[in-house]
């Protein structure tokens, strides 16, 4: 099953990876940190040599987008960012693993202070017909 | 023409060439690495030169040289295995007269898809395993087929060979006591193989593998290995069964058709009749196993003229023994679906009650699916909307996801309704 990992964060200023831009996630005890990164390192490997990652990108900073609404029926183009909320669409990846479970146990070390990650099912194309 | 026949013999020898090579020298990323060379080589020659003669015998005499020098090249893992290859004639597996080829072909695809199937593999790593040595399908085809780029297969596969390896797995039968399992596990792998192919709708083909058919291709192999073996025969025959439907089950678009809509003049009549067949050779021995259950309801299925006239009895007298030998949410939804043809949906949606507090199936789409079916077949169109609209959220196939929606506008549902995902 294929899932999409999203990566909602705020690092002032933009960058990645996002910890090295989040003051809470700054603030922690080195130890901690380092804990942190280590285990998002090891799962990044894990997944990538066993063939479970699938792809992924880091997305640049939210106010450099480029927004296209309708209106009038034509596209009205401003500029981003989409959203006034804090968090912003900071990156994704994709992952094939064998059910949710393995993907619960992957995202979650995917979690970091100050930041929101979301697990999300990949629709498919096929499906049953009874 | 040359290409296609090129491939063709390819296919044909492939796990052979690599049986060959696995005798002697136990690595399977090693021969796999110096059959891809020999295949490289063929495809360079024959189109000038023609196919030879005898196409294995030449891919296990490149292929043995090639592994040579591959191991030759790594120093340290030179034995006394390759020592062997070196000294014995590169077709000295090919002699035995025909008979004893078909034989012995068929105890090496065995052996290849065993092995491909080691319970040291996770069951991506086993499929992909198989596909590649014992199909003969290409890195980048088996990617095309699973929607993966060509380098996250090709990691699955370096790690499988990896943690062969590191298993000490070996090119050989199974002992007696071990086989059962080992034969299980690579039913299981055909399977998931065919449910992958089987289940894509037809809107779906810019992939140029079939792969249910590359499972049932599998599973004919292993049945000329294993003929008396009840359950690769059941197995054989459920997928022969499912696959006759696979013209009828989804439109032009890709929409799918459900079984009770399905136009049964578009079911392929030959794989019908050859899975029966093989069931009716193979149920009155009495070891029935679940695909032999299975291939038995797809039977009732395949042998009704229409819906209607569809032996829900037999089908839930079948589903009960399978409750039995494979028990399962799943079986227990589709247990329910045939009680209900034959006492009324009540006793479905009784049947049903259980797993409403089950954690898994409390997201899985398939029972909101089902007891919206029952509800709606019970004239309570209100609780089959929600159970349908929330059938459509859980769904990730989108062709589901289209059918659960039409069937909630076809109930008369405007959609405006709060979400009721949550919990």
């Amino acid at each position: 099953m294929k899932y999409v990992i999203l990566i909602h964060s705020n690092p002032q200023p933009w960058g990645h990876p996002t910890g090295n831009y989040l003051p809470e996630y700054q603030a922690l005890p080195d130890d901690v940190r380092k804990r942190l990164d280590d285990d998002f390192e090891q799962v990044l490997s894990e997944i990538q040599a066993n063939g479970e990652f699938v792809g992924g990108e880091a997305l640049g900073d939210p106010a450099t987008a480029r927004l296209y609404r309708w209106h009038d029926g034509s596209p009205l183009v401003s500029d981003g960012p989409y959203s006034e909320t804090k968090e912003h669409l900071a990156g994704f990846f994709i992952i094939d693993v064998e059910d949710q479970a393995r993907a619960e146990q992957v995202v979650a070390r995917f979690a970091g202070p100050a930041e929101t990650v979301e697990l999300r099912p990949m629709m498919w194309p096929g499906g049953e017909e009874q | 023409m040359v290409q296609h026949t090129l491939e063709d013999v390819w296919r044909r020898e492939a796990p052979h060439v690599l049986g060959a090579l696995l005798r002697r020298h136990g690595d399977l990323g090693d021969c796999e690495d110096a059959i891809q060379e020999a295949a490289a080589a063929a495809a360079a020659q024959w189109p000038i030169r023609g196919i030879p003669d005898n196409p294995r015998a030449w891919l296990i005499r490149v292929a043995s040289r090639r592994l040579i020098d591959r191991v030759r090249a790594d120093s340290a893992r030179i034995g006394r295995e390759i020592l062997e290859v070196a000294r014995q004639p590169a077709d000295a597996s090919v002699t035995p007269g025909p008979d004893e080829v078909v034989r012995d072909d068929a105890d090496d695809t065995l052996r290849l898809l065993v092995l491909c199937c080691h319970p040291a593999l996770s069951r991506s790593s086993q499929v992909a395993l198989s596909l590649r040595a014992v199909s003969g399908l290409g890195v980048e085809q088996i990617a095309a087929a699973y929607l993966v780029p060509a380098r996250t297969m090709t990691q699955r596969l370096t790690r499988a060979r990896a943690t062969l390896r590191e298993a000490g797995a070996r090119f050989a039968m199974p002992s007696g006591e071990e086989l059962p399992a080992r034969v299980a596990a690579v039913l299981d792998v055909c399977h998931l193989v065919f449910s992958e192919g089987y289940t894509r709708t037809s809107g779906e083909a810019l992939v140029d593998v079939d792969l249910a058919e590359e499972a049932i291709r599998l599973v004919r192999k292993l049945h000329v290995a294993l003929p008396d073996h009840d359950e690769v025969t059941g197995a054989l025959a459920l997928m022969l069964l499912t696959h006759a439907r696979s013209a009828a089950r989804a439109d032009a678009s890709g929409d799918l058709i459900p079984l009770a809509e399905q136009d049964r003049s578009r079911w392929r009549h030959d794989l019908i009749a050859e899975g029966v067949a093989l069931l009716e050779r193979t149920l009155p021995r009495g070891h029935v196993g679940r695909y032999q259950l299975q291939a038995a309801i797809a039977a009732v299925h395949s042998e009704a003229r229409t819906y209607e006239a569809t032996d829900w009895q037999q089908i839930s007298l079948l589903y009960a023994m399978l409750s039995r030998v494979a028990p399962g949410p799943t079986v227990t939804l589709n247990h329910a679906v045939a009680v209900a043809m034959v006492h009324g949906p009540e006793s479905g949606l009784a049947m049903l009650e259980p797993l409403l507090t089950d954690s898994t199936m409390q997201r899985h789409h398939r029972l909101y699916a089902v007891r919206a079916h029952l509800l709606e077949m019970n004239d309570d169109a209100t609780a089959a909307a929600e159970q349908y609209r929330r059938a459509a959220q859980l769904t990730t196939s989108l062709p589901e996801q289209r059918y659960l929606t039409q069937r909630l506008r076809d109930l008369g549902d405007t959609g405006d309704h709060p979400a009721v995902c949550s919990g």
